[in-house]
């Protein structure tokens, strides 16, 4: 049993280590927004390169804001 | 690009900036065109590139972008022209609007959940040990070992995560209320002591593991609920943020240009019709002007201010037109004034009634006594078992779900309501809207949209067309009237229209002032003609005339349309079941045959707002729930005086401020789906009730007689918590309305 004197303070490091981890990420605004990162692989490169064609896009009236 | 170079003025830069500490500069602004994360990213990737960009964070939700940059390396107009060359044209918002309190709150919250999380997990392997030890293998030091251990990881739960139970039961006891906080902390702290002295003495039951598990179930539940509300409120911020206080600044040619009103400075001239907000501090420059002060003073009665006198920022004129001079801008009172007009409905965002509170207090005080009830009975029959019971029943019974029910519904309805052009500015008004089965409709502005044609204008004795026009037309801008407004956006184009003189609005009837020192009157022919004594040919009668003292010079035929979902609308909310009515002050043919268009047959003209509130005290008399829809400031009464009422948010700021319900973008049919919602929001409140009161029911009487231990007390009710906020989110989820949410 005296194992345990090794690892339960191990344990506790552990957590200490991770809670620390977590409040650097969520100080980091790594939380804030979960939505979108998510999608950013899946975007084409070209869509940095040239911002005129994408300054149409968002011109485009069929955009769907109101009236 | 120069529309931003005004922002180089270091006063209106002070309206915006927030210097931080650090010497570099923060500012929020709105964005328009962020649709897809595609936008967001590129728009984040470009302006985090400009020379001195420290922070980038954008609320996609909101359409806020909050940046933190240095000046030296990139100017403010700089940096708006920057967001304008990617496609999404900023607008600075007031330094007010930069707060933290949104991210700040969800990041606390997260890491009391984290931590609860963590700890409670380490309290429970070490609660298994103590069970497992309980039967074999584990020593009576070892045992004696891990209760220190469990004591000790419970300590950051209870001392770090659950201590915004605390600050709630504080904060409740101080107003004099039993709130749920109260009951939870009261559990969390007595089972924690009770353990701790156990652990102390060696002997004795310890509930470590419930009161961490019990603490971090509830974050849990308080999360997803914080979630929702951050969400729904950053789509109200986005609302709001679109529709900026805007002002009338007269260039010295006296012609008017429309500016928001954060853009004023000191010294500019303003133009203020009827009904609309009083844009910046400033000195009263025409003879009189009645303003009610109601959201400075908090209360509503007109007071009048001669020339010379001051009329304060967030006032609202009630005749008019005023003519004001700008003293002040970037004075923080004043922003600050004008943060509280345009967030007025932020106040029903915090979606909790004092009637609600008083029902959750009851509640709070019956759990209280039932336990001390089962502690009693427990004490006469088995006093070692007391202790476990009563908290057992404590916890069982807190209200949580019970409290949580209304709030997380009705912020969730709110959310979705913004999301499709309704802002609700009176959260209990929602409610009422389920049961509403009378609506009164203002017509002129509100049904219809007036336009004046080519054809429709009659200059009548000979006058030149272009020159009544021009008349008329400097006697129309200084109304709100949506009739007014027609004509003077007709008169646009055929040059600048003249300045009129000593303007007098006089609610419901038209306009009288004098042109180049001639004497004028537009309106009804009754208000027209009566300086002169003329009669007119009946066919004229509903016409909008122009006259002077010695008669009529033109007639204006106006033409109105129907809204283009003012039958939709009207459809609907009829299918519904609720009465239709039309009150307008226009003529009575026209009324009838406008009403007879739409299928409306209960149509009333020739309606003065006294008639029109008469008409409503009536409906409410025989018992109707009455609902009144409006624009103008001469609704204003009737919009008070209703139930519920809604207001476009096209019509003047005095009808909004009276109104529960604002319709955003001329959307009519914004008012059946408040309808569809309040519905489901009555429907969610009685189910999420009807499941917390059943639940409460079963399990006290087992919790009493000590057949739940306090962990699985914890579960069940922390359980029950999640559901009821899960079921608020079905809200809007339903019904027909629901594709536009898909498509977003």
């Amino acid at each position: 049993m005296n194992i345990l004197l090794a690892l339960i303070p191990l344990t506790m490091l552990g957590v200490l280590v991770a809670v620390a981890m977590f409040f650097w990420a969520v100080n980091h605004q790594q939380f804030d927004d979960l939505d979108n990162p998510g999608i950013m692989p899946l975007l084409e490169d070209s869509a940095y390169g040239e911002p005129a064609a994408e300054v149409a896009r968002s011109n485009d009236p069929t955009g769907r804001d109101p009236g | 690009m120069n529309t931003y170079a005004v922002w180089a003025h270091p006063q209106l830069a002070a309206q915006v900036l927030h210097i931080r500490r650090d010497g570099r500069s923060e500012i929020a602004v709105r964005v328009a065109g962020l649709h897809s994360a595609q936008q967001v990213f590129r728009l984040e990737q470009i302006i985090r590139g400009l020379p001195g960009v420290q922070r980038v964070a954008i609320d996609a939700p909101a359409k806020r972008v909050r940046v933190v940059w240095d000046r030296q390396h990139t100017s403010l107009p700089g940096l708006l022209d920057a967001f304008a060359n990617t496609g999404c044209a900023a607008q600075p918002l007031r330094r007010g609007s930069i707060d933290d309190v949104r991210s700040r709150e969800s990041h606390d919250a997260l890491k009391r959940l984290l931590v609860a999380g963590m700890f409670a997990m380490q309290v429970m392997t070490y609660a298994f040990v103590i069970y497992i030890g309980a039967v074999d293998f584990v020593d009576f030091t070892t045992r004696g070992l891990f209760r220190w251990l469990s004591l000790l990881s419970s300590l950051p739960v209870v001392l770090y995560s659950a201590t915004t139970f605390y600050t709630g039961a504080l904060g409740e006891l101080r107003r004099h209320q039993l709130g749920i906080n109260l009951s939870v902390s009261l559990a969390v702290l007595s089972v924690f002591v009770a353990s701790t002295v156990n652990t102390l003495r060696g002997s004795g039951e310890i509930y470590f593991d419930s009161v961490s598990m019990f603490v971090f179930l509830l974050l849990a539940a308080r999360y997803v609920e914080q979630r929702a509300r951050h969400r729904s409120g950053a789509l109200g911020d986005a609302v709001i943020d679109a529709a900026p206080l805007l002002a009338e600044r007269r260039h010295a040619d006296g012609s008017l240009e429309t500016v928001a009103a954060i853009e004023l400075v000191a010294g500019d001239r303003v133009h203020i019709a009827e009904g609309s907000t009083v844009p910046a501090d400033g000195v009263l420059e025409n003879a009189m002007a009645e303003v009610d002060e109601a959201l400075l003073s908090g209360e509503s009665r007109p007071v009048q201010r001669y020339r010379g006198e001051r009329l304060i920022a967030g006032s609202l004129l009630l005749t008019g037109p005023a003519e004001l001079r700008v003293e002040h801008s970037g004075v923080v009172t004043v922003s600050a004034r004008l943060n509280a007009l345009s967030t007025r409905t932020r106040h029903a965002r915090v979606a909790s009634t004092p009637a609600s509170e008083r029902e959750i207090g009851r509640f709070v005080g019956r759990v209280l006594l039932l336990t001390t009830l089962t502690a009693l009975g427990w004490l006469l029959v088995d006093p070692s078992r007391a202790f476990e019971a009563a908290v057992a029943v404590l916890v069982v019974a807190c209200p949580c779900s019970f409290a949580l029910t209304r709030p997380a519904t009705l912020t969730r309805a709110l959310g979705i309501l913004a999301e499709r052009g309704v802002l609700v500015t009176d959260s209990s008004a929602l409610t009422t809207l389920g049961r509403v089965d009378y609506a009164l409709f203002d017509k002129t502005g509100t049904l219809s949209v007036p336009q004046l044609g080519g054809a429709a204008i009659e200059p009548l004795c000979g006058n030149d067309r272009n020159v009544v026009l021009q008349l008329a037309a400097a006697l129309a801008h200084e109304s709100s009237h949506p009739l007014a407004r027609a004509l003077a956006s007709a008169a646009r184009q055929y040059g600048l229209p003249r300045r009129a003189q000593a303007v007098q609005v006089n609610t419901g009837a038209g306009i009288s002032g004098a042109i180049d020192g001639r004497l004028l009157w537009l309106g009804h022919a009754d208000f027209a003609l009566a300086p002169s004594g003329h009669v007119i040919s009946p066919d004229l009668s509903s016409a909008l005339l122009l006259a002077d003292q010695h008669g009529p010079i033109a007639a204006f035929h106006l033409d109105e349309q129907p809204r283009n979902d003012a039958q939709s609308t009207l459809d609907g909310l009829r299918d519904d079941g609720i009465a239709l009515v039309i009150a307008s002050g226009d003529s009575k043919s026209r009324v009838a045959a406008f009403a007879a268009r739409l299928g409306v047959d209960d149509a009333h003209g020739r309606q003065s707002p006294a008639d029109k509130l008469q008409r409503l005290r009536a409906a409410r008399q025989r018992g109707l729930v009455t609902l009144a829809v409006g624009d103008g400031s001469n609704d204003a009464p009737i919009l008070a005086g209703a139930d519920v009422s809604a207001a476009l948010g096209s019509g003047t700021e005095l009808a909004q401020a009276h109104a529960d319900l604002l319709l955003l973008d001329g959307r009519l049919d914004g008012l059946v789906q408040a309808r569809s919602i309040a519905r489901q929001v009555t429907q969610v409140v009685a189910q999420s009730r009807r499941w917390s009161l059943i639940y409460n029911l079963c399990a006290v009487p087992f919790a009493a007689f000590g057949l739940v231990p306090p962990w699985l007390a914890a579960i069940g009710m922390s359980l029950s918590s999640l559901l009821v906020v899960l079921n608020a989110l079905r809200v809007g989820r339903v019904g027909p309305a629901a594709s536009p949410v898909l498509r977003a």
